[in-house]
């Protein structure tokens, strides 16, 4: 498998401050990547760079097998992006916005008018084309902004924060849409998000902290090397579970016991069989991971 | 071409969506021209009889045609620049709000978006001077009508011509701005401070010698002068033709600005052309060049 994104040696500042310190690594194609980190961890730096928006210090990036120096014009016809926040035209009506933007592309005329049925059906806005932009619901708007970034037919998609404001019903469409899209026509997400729930779906996970890369690969690795196993057990008394001379947490009806690993839980329940009788073992969820990557909450603090 | 006509009418639009600004730009030049006629009418009449011989019969409609001739040179001469950057809100807008970023990550070249700013403001800002001019006509009409209709042609024409010279120096000028802050500041220093510096409110003449030097590298002052020509010299032929004498109707064009002297010799209308012509096109030059080099 080719990679869409290739990025070595990445390094981005603002005046003293380094927003980017050396970031390499890989997107492959057809993957769903997730980029973490708080607000100011670089994120939307490392995307401004690779939307050509934004000139690189030093370091190599690659985007469709082209350098963004040298064939910016190929990297912005194999781009779409959503911002955070909407970059359209508030005065102007849903089909005059995609018009516009469309032109951006070449897209005119009948070209334009197939396109736009299309993705009004794949994202349900049909109703919603003569009516001005700012007088839209914030999901309406996603789903223009979303539209916005497909017309062109891009082979990466850039969703910076896509879901953050939006209700859950429009959330669910956003995904179903991005979901279609990668398996129809094989387009690659690069996705940064504040739901882990989110990251927790994505092929490749990228945690950045302070501009650099805190921790990276396949969620499950990252639960793996990042969080422990969490044992809840039911039906027990405080003093059965005092014997395990462990840590316990307290709930309402059971005791919740953390473990480093799955071995280590299996090692614990075989030891004991007597106390678990009734219990679920749950991995540590992308929430874990990111807390203990950043090092603000567990572990004594700076990270592992 | 598609990309260019799409783009220029989103840029149409998003002006005209905006009823404020719409007439705002529009009643701008009205407002100056009852401003003018209430405030400064009557001090003009008063220059005008305290200069011309007491023994020459002027009627009272040539008097009032002179006064209008002034007024309207005056509000045409600021209005086309003062529009002008009015207008051109749309460019440093974009970059407030990010929509700039949205269209310069697209393939577009950035020679074609920087183009279709200009044109687009361009239009918009002749559309509102168009109809200041036709208002200006009708209170020159009312007031007393000496222009010929090549004069009245070569009126619309320096219209035109300040236009694209406003629109190129609000481009350029704009370039460097990127907030809608920013931009009031900019459109409120020139629109208090152009029309002095151009000789639309007082004439140069009038200013000290050092000044008019100065004010003669500007090349707003040749617009004003233009403009004031073409205006005016229906008028000033009919004093002549009254027993105003050769050398006195020099002086009155001087005083006027219809004629501006550079070191001491008359710039003929051609080089005033010329210059006017010339300093636009490097401005549109500088930038579309700007716009090329833009780092990212």
């Amino acid at each position: 498998m080719t990679n869409m994104i290739d990025i070595c040696g990445l390094c981005k500042s603002y005046g003293d401050v380094q927003a980017v310190r050396d970031l390499t690594f890989s997107v492959r194609e057809g993957e769903l990547f997730a980029f973490l980190g708080e607000n100011g961890a670089g994120k939307s730096t490392t995307i401004n760079i690779i939307c050509t928006a934004l000139a690189k210090d030093s370091g190599t990036v690659t985007v469709c097998g082209a350098d963004i120096d040298r064939e910016a014009e190929r990297v912005r016809k194999a781009i779409g992006v959503v911002y955070q926040g909407s970059r359209l035209d508030g005065p102007l009506s849903v089909w005059d916005n995609l018009e516009s933007r469309a032109a951006l592309y070449g897209i005119t005329g009948a070209e334009f008018r197939a396109r736009v049925a299309e993705l009004a059906e794949r994202l349900d806005f049909q109703e919603l084309l003569r009516r001005p932009l700012r007088k839209l619901s914030g999901g309406q708007r996603r789903r223009i902004d979303i539209a916005r970034a497909l017309l062109h037919r891009p082979r990466l998609l850039i969703l910076d924060e896509p879901t953050t404001g939006l209700d859950p019903q429009t959330r669910k469409l956003l995904w179903q849409v991005v979901e279609d899209l990668r398996r129809e026509e094989g387009l690659t997400v690069f996705l940064t998000t504040h739901y882990m729930e989110e990251a927790a779906q994505a092929d490749s996970v990228i945690i950045l902290d302070r501009g650099s890369i805190a921790a990276q690969g396949t969620p499950l690795e990252l639960k793996n090397a990042w969080t422990g196993d969490h044992i809840t057990l039911y039906n027990v008394s405080a003093g059965e579970v005092a014997r395990l001379g462990l840590p316990a947490e307290e709930l309402r009806d059971a005791f919740r016991i953390t473990v480093p690993n799955t071995a280590a839980a299996t090692e614990l329940i075989l030891a004991h069989p007597e106390i678990f009788r009734d219990y679920e073992i749950i991995k540590g969820c992308m929430d874990d991971v990111f807390l203990n990557v950043t090092g603000r909450n567990l572990e004594g603090g700076e990270g592992k | 071409m598609k990309t260019f006509s799409v783009l220029l009418r989103r840029n149409m639009r998003l002006f005209f969506r905006d009823k404020g600004m719409f007439f705002t730009s529009l009643i701008t030049p009205a407002i100056l021209l009852v401003l003018y006629v209430t405030f400064l009418g009557d001090v003009y009449r008063d220059s005008f009889v305290m200069n011309l011989p007491a023994a020459l019969p002027v009627p009272e409609k040539l008097l009032d045609g002179l006064v209008a001739g002034q007024l309207i040179s005056s509000i045409l001469a600021v209005s086309c620049v003062t529009v002008a950057f009015c207008s051109n809100f749309l460019m440093v807008q974009d970059k407030a709000l990010g929509t700039a970023t949205d269209l310069r990550v697209s393939p577009v070249r950035a020679s074609t978006l920087s183009v279709a700013y200009y044109v687009s403001t361009l239009a918009v800002t002749l559309i509102i001077c168009f109809c200041a001019a036709g208002l200006c006509f009708g209170y020159a009409a009312v007031a007393g009508w000496y222009l010929s209709l090549a004069d009245t042609v070569r009126l619309l024409c320096d219209v035109v011509l300040l236009v694209l010279f406003g629109t190129a120096l609000s481009s350029v000028i704009n370039f460097f701005l990127s907030s809608q802050g920013q931009i009031s500041a900019v459109g409120t220093i020139v629109s208090s401070g152009y029309g002095f510096i151009c000789g639309a409110y007082m004439p140069i003449s009038s200013f000290g010698e050092g000044l008019q030097k100065v004010i003669s590298f500007l090349p707003g002052t040749y617009g004003t002068a233009l403009v004031r020509t073409h205006a005016m010299q229906g008028a000033v032929a009919e004093l002549h033709s009254l027993g105003l004498p050769e050398t006195e109707t020099e002086q009155i064009m001087l005083a006027m600005d219809m004629r501006i002297r550079f070191f001491g010799n008359t710039v003929p209308e051609p080089v005033m052309y010329l210059i006017l012509g010339g300093v636009t096109a490097v401005l549109i030059l500088v930038y579309v060049l700007l716009n090329k080099l833009k780092k990212r």
